[in-house]
């Protein structure tokens, strides 16, 4: 069953995604460069629905979160390849997956690439995991770490995240 | 323009969200990075077996995942079917001979497609392996990691953003300066 909402949501999360302009690079560049903010906004709007959706169901005990570890050393030299990878390739790991279906053989190149960095840290993986030990606070929200019910601080993030995209952020075209 | 969006950010971008939270109600939040690792487990077991029993890192992630065949692997296996069918049918889906050079790619750095195929590559080795480090991505820690508050999907976001945009500015140097 489980299988079967995977590939669904899989299919309509792609689907979403090349309509929406994710798996082009050009609209990926342009949001780097800050020139044309749709897909940062598009994210921000993933956002500000998905965290107060999630702390609503958290609410009724339906959540079922997976709380990724925070260990800061690790997750900024992470973040920060990770940007590189971006902007080198102009897609992220699932957006080249969406392009590649499209028929954009340099996604595809970006699929190969992505397994092959996979798998060069696995080898390199006794080298890198003492990082994660470094600062590391664990399984660490603004809700735990503040010690209030999610949804008090998800619906005023989600407004302000509203503010930013419809208020804040102009695009700046040539 | 081919490329252009057919639903709006605001559309797209709820649609996602919706998704997130449909995902979180019935299974588990969206991640897309874990699958590489997982089908790098699936090959090398058929192609060396010996090097990925030993490899502490692919060990975990095969069994966990009933190689290959887990909710998260059927995830992108639906992103990549899904992904053809939209772009089949807004006539989106690239002929072969225009599908490896983004225009706004050849305006910077010319014709080569051996270079672009190298940059698609290269790029996506470092996307993967700074991934892998951080556990998550774009979707694992930036859309669902940020929408489940946790605190080091932000520093993961932030510190993804301050390099893309240093990145695609150094790259990109001559376009901006016209």
């Amino acid at each position: 069953m489980k299988l079967i909402i995977g590939l669904s949501i899989g299919i309509a999360f792609g689907a979403v995604l090349q309509l929406g302009g994710a798996s082009s690079y050009r609209k990926i560049m342009g949001s780097l460069l800050l020139k044309d903010l749709d897909i940062i906004k598009l994210i921000l709007m993933a956002i500000a629905v998905g965290t107060v959706g999630i702390y609503a169901l958290d609410l009724v005990d339906m959540a079922n979160m997976s709380i990724k570890p925070t260990y800061v050393a690790g997750i900024v030299i992470a973040g920060l390849i990770f940007g590189v990878g971006f902007a080198v390739a102009g897609y992220c790991p699932g957006t080249c997956v969406v392009a590649a279906a499209e028929g954009k053989t340099d996604a595809m190149m970006t699929v190969l690439g992505g397994l092959a960095g996979a798998l060069l840290y696995a080898l390199l993986y006794p080298a890198f995991s003492g990082l994660i030990g470094v600062a590391n606070y664990g399984q660490i929200t603004f809700a735990t770490a503040l010690g209030v019910d999610g949804i008090w601080i998800a619906i005023p993030f989600s407004a302000i995240l509203l503010i930013l995209m419809f208020k804040v952020l102009k695009d700046r075209y040539d | 323009m081919q490329d252009e969006p057919v639903i709006s950010w605001k559309v797209a971008g709820a649609m996602v969200g919706l998704l997130l939270i449909l995902a979180t109600a019935l299974v588990k939040p969206l991640g897309v990075s874990t699958q590489y690792v997982v089908t790098d487990a699936v090959l090398l077991h058929s192609a060396a077996p010996a090097l990925a029993e030993s490899n502490e890192y692919l060990s975990q992630y095969g069994d966990k995942e009933d190689w290959g065949v887990g909710y998260g692997w059927m995830l992108v296996v639906g992103m990549f079917i899904g992904g053809g069918i939209s772009a089949f049918i807004t006539q989106r889906f690239r002929s072969r001979e225009k599908a490896s050079l983004p225009s706004m790619w050849r305006s910077e750095f010319g014709e080569s497609t051996p270079k672009r195929m190298l940059h698609a590559f290269v790029g996506g080795g470092l996307l993967l392996f700074g991934a892998r480090l951080a556990g998550g991505c774009t979707s694992g820690h930036i859309i669902s990691g940020i929408s489940q508050l946790t605190i080091g999907s932000f520093i993961f976001g932030i510190a993804v953003f301050a390099s893309a945009i240093f990145t695609a500015r150094s790259l990109y140097r001559g376009r901006l300066a016209s």
